[in-house]
């Protein structure tokens, strides 16, 4: 191969690289009537490189740059359910989170010192220190003294207190009531 | 045992053609707006005569009887307040729970119904309504904090003129004591 032609393939590849589609078929024609031209060329490679294309657009070179894939074959937007999926799942609330609910309120109405008798419920706690306590397989655990939503539609829970109660629990609402009842001041 | 739980469904029934609300006891009420309530329980507690409120609270507490299946002094504390509180949130009084502050009982009414300064007309409502639950005289005071404590009719005045001194709750609890038994 002539220097000629050493340099015209390798202008023929920057053609190529710019507009391959429309680029490759003319540049092949120049090619060849400069080898015609020479007559370096045997017959058989002359016959494969004056027919036409549609082998151009089949050629290896070619095949080899992505802009020529059609726009149909490129990839589109990601819209699969993956992207949409987080905003739904946020608007269901974790079942975690029920708990989580009635905690912070079960001890944020319990004083937590100096108050000398602080708001205690209608039954007694459970005292959490030195109660065996079984092992944890979730890392949020509704404390065994809460039975939020046992009795109201309302859902409020019962606010249980923490500390040891300085009066014993009343078992019954009437028992409960003789002793708020028999208050009288000092 | 009781378990508590109270089934609102069907608790009114709204009749168009006649005009009428009804309970399910067949009882009617009327719905009024707080504004018009507020006005006139207002007017009432200058005047220092809160009955109307009182009876409204027995007929609450009427409702609370209805949904037990035994009498309320034999229920537990739980069994209790899940009718009360769900009577109460029915007639649109707020969240009524239940605080144990040393011997005394507190009554937590939370949402309630901004009707005079003094919550006076609260008062006279749990009152009339624990009274008919417990088929006794008792006087919730207000003690602050949408808080009353409940006591017997005969200190009532007692425990509201410490709070009307400035005592809060803690204090108000302090300076009672249950009377021993002779």
């Amino acid at each position: 191969m002539s220097d000629r032609e050493d340099r015209l393939k390798s202008l023929l590849d920057k053609v190529r690289a710019k507009r391959p589609g429309e680029r490759a078929p003319h540049a092949a024609d120049v090619l060849e009537r400069i080898r015609t031209a020479s007559g370096a060329i045997p017959a058989v490679q002359k016959t494969a490189a004056a027919t036409p294309p549609p082998a151009a657009a089949e050629s290896p070179a070619s095949s080899d740059f992505s802009s020529q894939l059609p726009a149909s074959s490129l990839p589109e937007p990601d819209t699969s359910p993956a992207i949409e999926s987080p905003t739904r799942y946020s608007s269901q609330p974790p079942q975690v989170e029920r708990p989580l609910s009635v905690e912070p309120r079960a001890r944020s109405s319990s004083p937590a010192s100096g108050a000398p008798m602080g708001p205690i419920s209608s039954a007694p706690p459970r005292p959490s220190s030195g109660a065996p306590r079984a092992p944890s397989s979730s890392p949020v655990r509704r404390p065994d003294s809460i039975r939020a939503q046992s009795f109201a539609p309302t859902g409020q829970p019962i606010v249980y207190a923490t500390d040891e109660p300085e009066f014993p629990r009343p078992k019954t609402f009437g028992d409960l009531l003789e002793l708020t009842l028999s208050l009288r001041p000092r | 045992m009781h378990d508590g739980r109270f089934d609102p469904g069907g608790f009114y029934e709204f009749n168009l053609g006649a005009g009428t609300i009804r309970t399910r006891t067949r009882e009617r009420v009327i719905m009024l707006s707080e504004a018009v309530l507020s006005s006139l329980v207002a007017a009432a507690a200058r005047d220092g005569d809160l009955t109307p409120l009182r009876r409204l609270g027995e007929l609450l507490g009427d409702h609370v009887l209805s949904g037990l299946d035994r009498p309320a002094s034999v229920l537990s504390p739980d069994a209790v307040l899940g009718h009360v509180s769900a009577v109460t949130a029915l007639f649109g009084w707020g969240r009524l729970t239940f605080e144990r502050w040393g011997p005394a009982l507190v009554i937590a009414l939370r949402d309630k119904p901004e009707l005079d300064e003094d919550d006076l007309g609260a008062a006279a409502l749990l009152g009339g309504m624990f009274s008919e639950i417990s088929q006794r005289q008792v006087s919730c005071v207000p003690a602050g904090e949408s808080k009353f404590v409940m006591v017997d009719f005969e200190v009532a005045e007692t425990v509201w003129g410490w709070f009307k001194d400035g005592a809060d709750l803690p204090a108000i609890v302090g300076m009672l004591q249950p009377k021993r038994a002779s």
